[in-house]
Parts: structure tokens; C-alpha cells; sequence
């Protein structure tokens, strides 16, 4: 949504936007999440000698790649960022 | 003094604390710039790094801190009269809460939004990460049994509570399954499963708990316990969005309906408070410091706060200028959330006895009382009323149960899945979550776990305070504004721990308790100590990372000269 969008909300886009974080934008994350996880995990078991994980590559993974490019800054970040045990948490 | 004279109060607190101090620090020692990336920005996965408006984040921050511990902290700690509380309140939200829920979430958005245990490794030491870790684990064993209390309390003190929670339990399944498997609307789900709860609530009044199952079990302590931590166990094995996750969506409009139409009725009513403003120093559960500071927690500071906006908030902030409104602001709504807990608290006894023998069957009676009051003057029913109350108070408290043992699940799994892979199992990891909970509901007094679990989570404040000082020093930002609120939360939760473990144990050491309270007062008294134990470590740890960061400061300064 651009900001003169935005704007014209004005206050009950404010409200709207508010309702939506109380009830549902934890939801939606959590689903976002879940969604990530098992793509994140599909890649690794085929794309995993990127980031040194010992998969000698097969036939396939050559054939996924080109869907895979645009994924993969986002999940090596991801997959080696340092998490603890607070981020199950928010 | 009337309640309305509270709230204004409250508002001119929030506005000032907002308005001036939250903006000076923000403007001068943060340097918010809404140029500069956030990770959010930088970072962007469109799983936990995303750049989300302010007005969604809001929500999502009070959502995610205003669980029952605001409310029931004044309804207990009026014990020392209202005056105190509400002074604690006030002054605890101005010049430590915020505080701590606003640069919680700025060290970890300058951080590239790291969490917890890699900030205290890389600003503190290697060895307070694990500290740190180990000692939020029995942090949340402790929140399991609190609030695993008061679920179990309320729903024998309020026997419409039983049926009105099946209802909303049901109605939550429901909507996990119209929304992600039926794909209905939305809009049609929220209507059709809120109504369910609704006639749930209605339900409750002409079937209580007492008619259905008879007056024992009715008012069985086991069987509350057993199915509190049962449904704590389905949503920590079921896939989130079949039972966790669509029970809180139903059950965030209950509790936002009741709260928004109970606050207009307090303007309705205006009532005076009729409880003393000052019992005196020390009553039954103890001292006024340090232990009222730790009964009213979430409200004034809470620790749970800080993991919140580091871990969760902080990642999706898309504007540096947002931190503010989202930290501060939604720390002082819960400010005004706590101080609607304290009118209720404080209004609806006629004198001190009947309070007394309100509080004694545990808080959720007191507030289901309020509710009923102040949405009576909107002319709902009083056992209408004191129905929606007593729902209101289990869905506050089952909800972050329900999170709190999930993630117990996860962490077991990760503490113990070395020394044997079945706790990797997640039946193994829930299992022993639940009844780690379930001893400590069963044995321990409650007015006793709620002290503890309200001084591990005030500990868990000032161990956030330590981070954010640290990270200021490191900096070379003035600190006295973080290090302040730091030393007298550590101090006073120390001793609060201390005063609780020793009271325990010497009940243990003296013989005085015997059967299932020998096991709750052991088991309360050590986890506290340990609590302590970890918390001065951490304390020496930070002392002397300190100390590093001045000695790089002097150095700093005599190579200028």
C-alpha cells in the first residue's frame, strides 16, 4: 500500500490495521512460518551443498534450481542465523 | 477518590511520559532516523523480517503483553491499600516500563534483529547466554503454574466458566477449520464463531459446572488442573492453526469487547473506591517492598515485555520513528489496563471483609465481579455479566499458558535431546511441561507462586535493562536512563525472590508443611533460589562487561588529550 494510500485511510485504516494486528497478524505469521519451514527444509535436503552441508547434488536439484535463485539470500540467512530459545516465542 | 479522577490520571501519566520523555529519548540519545534501514528492511524474508505498518504492530505488541497478569497483580496487591498500587503503577510504567518495552525493541532493531541470547553473548559474555537461557526456562515454568492457578481457581469460584470456555473452545476449532481447510470468509468466520461464544457464555448461566458434574467434582482443584493442562497439551502437539492459534483469534474479541464496553460503563458508574487507601507495611503475603513491586507486574514492568519486542517486534518494524509508538504506546495501554483492574479491585466491595473473603477463592472472582458491575450499567444481566468476566479471566490466562507450554516443549527437546533422543518426541517434551505446571498448580499456595513468577519476571526486566545499558555503553550513548531502573529492579526482585525461597523452605526445613505442601513449598523455594543464583551471575557478568566498557571509554578520552 503506498503512503498517500495510506493516508487516506486516515483513521479507520488506523482502527482496521489495529483489529487486524490484535486478532490475526500472529496467525498469519505463524502460517507464513510454517510455510517457510518446510520450503527452507526442502531446499537444504536439495541445495544443501551451498551452505556446506554434504549433499553430493542430484540430477533434480539441477532442475529446481532456476525456482529455487530467488530464494536462496533469504534462506541461507535464515537457516544460519544465530536463534534461541526466545524466538519460539514471538 | 473516584475511579474516573484514576483514569485521567492514567491519561495525563501517558501523555506525558509519552508526549515528553519517551520523544526526548527517542530524539536525542536514539537518534530514531527514518532513513536508516531497519532490519526489518534489510533483512526482508516475508517470514519474521518484515516490514509491517504501525498501526498492525500496535495490535500485535498489546495483544501479545496484556494477558491476565495486568489485571490480577492490583487485584492482589490492593491488599496494601489502593494508594501504593496505583503510585507503583503510575511510576512504574513512567519511568521504568516503557523504558524497557521501547529499547528492548531499538538494541535489537540496531542489532540487526537479533534476540536474546546473542546479545547477551556478544554485549555481555559467552556464559551469560547460557545463564540467560536457562534461566527463561524456569521463568516460564513459573508463568505455567500462575496462571495455570488462576484458570483452576476461576473456574471453581465461577461455575458458568467451565461451559463458556468449552463453548469458546469449540467455537476456536471451529474457525481453524472454516479458515484453513473449508477456505470460508473471514469476515463469516469471526461472525459465526464469536456468536457461538457468546451463546457459550449465555450457556454457562443455565448450566453451571455444579449442576452438571455435581458439586465435588465441581469443585475439584484436580480435575480443573487436569483439564487446563490438557488443553495446554493439545496446543502444544496439534499444528498451531487447528487449536492454539484460532482459539485466540475468537478469544481476542471476547476479551476486547469486554474490556472496551467495561471501561465506558466505569465512565457510567463513576464509583468511589470504598477499600482503604493504605492497610499498612506488611500483611500476610509480606512487605510492601519488595514484594508489592513484584506482585503488580505486567502494568508497571514486565520482563515478558522485552522478549516480545526484541524477538518478535523489533524485525518487523519498517521505520526506526515507529519504536516509539509501538514500545512506549502500548505500554502505557497496558498502564490503563492495570488501572481498570485497580478500580475493579478497588470499587466493588463495600468494605475491606468482603474483599477479604473475595480474594481468598482467588483473583477471577473479584474480576468476573467487576465486569458484571460495570457492564451492568450497559444493562447486560449481573450472571450474564459475572459469566463474560469469568471467561474473560480464563482466556487471559490459557493463552499464554498455552504458548508458554508449547515453547517448554521445544526447549526441553533442545536441553535434552542429548542425553536421550526421546525427548526429542513432542508427546515427551509437552508431557513434561505439563506436569512440571501441574505439580506446582496442585501443591503451591497461589498467592506465593504468584509472587515468585512475578519476581522472575520482573528479574527477567532488569536482565533486559543490563542488555540495553551494556549495548548504550558500548555505544558511547549516556545510560544512567536504563541503568537506574536496572539496579532497583534487580535489587528489589532479588529480595523478593530471596524473602519468598526463605519463607518456603524454612516452612519445609521446620517441619510445618507436610503431604502435597511439602512439595510445593520444596519445589517453589528451590526454583526460586535458583532464579536468584543465575540472576547474580548474570548480574557479576554484566558488572564486569561494564566495567570494560568504561575502560574503553577512559581510553578513548586520555587518547583525545
Amino acid at each position: 500500500m503506498g503512503d498517500e494510500e495510506k493516508k487516506k485511510g486516515g483513521f479507520f485504516q488506523a482502527i482496521k490495521e489495529f483489529a487486524y494486528g490484535v486478532a490475526a497478524h500472529d496467525s498469519a505469521r505463524f502460517a507464513i512460518k510454517s510455510r517457510a519451514s518446510m520450503e527452507h527444509l526442502f531446499i537444504l535436503i536439495t541445495m544443501g551443498d551451498m551452505l556446506g552441508v554434504p549433499i553430493l547434488p542430484p540430477y533434480y536439484s539441477l532442475r529446481l534450481l532456476p525456482y529455487v535463485v530467488p530464494q536462496i539470500a533469504t534462506w541461507k540467512r535464515r537457516m544460519l542465523r544465530e536463534k534461541d530459545l526466545t524466538d519460539a516465542l514471538a | 477518590m473516584n475511579a474516573v479522577f484514576v483514569l485521567i490520571l492514567g491519561f495525563i501519566v501517558a501523555f506525558i511520559g509519552y508526549r515528553f520523555y519517551a520523544k526526548y529519548i527517542d530524539e536525542k540519545i536514539i537518534k530514531s532516523d527514518p532513513k536508516r534501514a531497519t532490519p526489518a528492511k534489510m533483512y526482508m524474508d516475508g517470514v519474521e523480517f518484515m516490514p509491517t505498518s504501525k498501526n498492525i504492530l500496535f495490535g500485535y505488541q498489546f495483544k501479545s503483553i496484556a494477558g491476565a497478569a495486568p489485571i490480577i497483580g492490583p487485584i492482589i496487591a490492593i491488599q496494601w491499600g489502593w494508594l501504593p498500587a496505583l503510585i507503583w503503577i503510575l511510576g512504574g510504567a513512567l519511568f521504568i516500563g516503557w523504558v524497557q518495552d521501547y529499547s528492548s525493541a531499538v538494541v535489537a532493531m540496531r542489532n540487526d534483529g537479533a534476540s536474546f541470547g546473542g546479545l547477551s553473548y556478544k554485549l555481555i559474555s559467552p556464559r551469560a547466554r547460557v545463564i540467560l537461557l536457562s534461566f527463561i526456562y524456569f521463568y516460564l515454568l513459573l508463568i505455567a503454574g500462575a496462571f495455570g492457578n488462576v484458570v483452576v481457581s476461576t473456574a471453581i469460584a465461577l461455575k458458568a466458566a467451565p461451559m463458556a470456555w468449552l463453548f469458546l473452545t469449540m467455537a476456536g476449532v471451529l474457525a481453524g477449520q472454516m479458515i484453513y481447510r473449508w477456505k470460508k470468509d473471514i469476515i463469516l468466520t469471526t461472525v459465526v464463531t464469536v456468536v457461538i461464544s457468546l451463546i457459550g457464555i449465555w450457556v454457562g448461566t443455565i448450566a453451571p459446572s455444579d449442576k452438571i458434574l455435581g458439586t465435588d467434582l465441581a469443585n475439584s482443584r484436580v480435575v480443573w488442573t487436569i483439564a487446563a493442562f490438557v488443553f495446554c497439551y493439545f496446543a502444544a502437539v496439534l499444528p498451531i492453526w487447528r487449536f492454539a492459534l484460532p482459539i485466540n483469534y475468537v478469544a481476542s474479541y471476547i476479551v476486547f469487547l469486554g474490556l472496551f464496553f467495561g471501561i465506558i460503563g466505569v465512565f457510567i458508574i463513576h464509583p468511589n473506591f470504598t477499600l482503604p487507601a493504605y492497610t499498612g507495611f506488611s500483611i500476610k503475603i509480606g512487605p510492601i517492598w519488595p514484594i508489592m513491586f513484584v506482585t503488580i507486574a505486567c502494568g508497571a514492568i514486565s520482563g515478558w515485555h522485552s522478549i516480545v519486542s526484541s524477538s518478535g517486534t523489533a524485525r518487523q518494524l519498517e521505520n526506526e520513528m515507529d519504536a516509539r509508538p509501538v514500545g512506549a504506546g502500548v505500554m502505557f495501554l497496558e498502564m490503563m489496563l492495570a488501572l481498570f483492574a485497580l478500580i475493579i479491585a478497588g470499587t466493588i466491595y463495600a468494605s475491606p471483609a468482603e474483599y477479604g473473603a473475595a480474594i481468598v477463592k482467588g483473583p477471577g472472582g473479584i474480576f468476573a465481579g467487576g465486569v458484571a458491575k460495570f457492564l451492568g450499567a450497559l444493562g447486560l444481566p449481573a450472571n450474564l455479566g459475572r459469566s463474560y468476566g469469568s471467561v474473560m479471566m480464563i482466556v487471559l490466562a490459557v493463552t499464554i499458558m498455552q504458548l508458554v507450554i508449547r515453547f517448554m516443549r521445544v526447549a526441553t527437546s533442545e536441553l535434552l535431546s542429548d542425553i536421550s533422543p526421546i525427548f526429542r518426541n513432542a508427546h515427551v517434551g509437552t508431557f513434561i511441561a505439563c506436569i512440571l505446571g501441574m505439580v506446582l498448580v496442585l501443591t503451591g499456595w497461589w498467592q506465593y507462586l504468584w509472587i515468585l513468577f512475578g519476581g522472575a519476571n520482573q528479574l527477567m526486566a532488569s536482565l533486559a535493562l543490563m542488555l540495553m545499558t551494556a549495548w548504550l555503553m558500548s555505544e558511547g550513548k549516556p545510560a544512567a536512563w536504563t541503568f537506574w531502573p536496572m539496579i532497583f529492579m534487580f535489587l528489589t526482585t532479588i529480595a523478593a525472590l530471596l524473602f519468598t525461597s526463605f519463607n518456603l523452605l524454612q516452612k519445609v526445613l521446620s517441619g510445618a508443611v507436610k503431604g502435597q505442601d511439602l512439595i510445593g513449598n520444596t519445589l517453589m523455594g528451590l526454583v526460586g533460589l535458583f532464579l536468584v543464583v543465575a540472576a547474580l551471575i548474570l548480574g557479576w557478568e554484566g558488572f564486569k562487561a561494564f566495567n570494560r566498557y568504561r575502560a574503553i571509554k577512559n581510553q578513548a578520552a586520555a587518547a583525545k588529550v
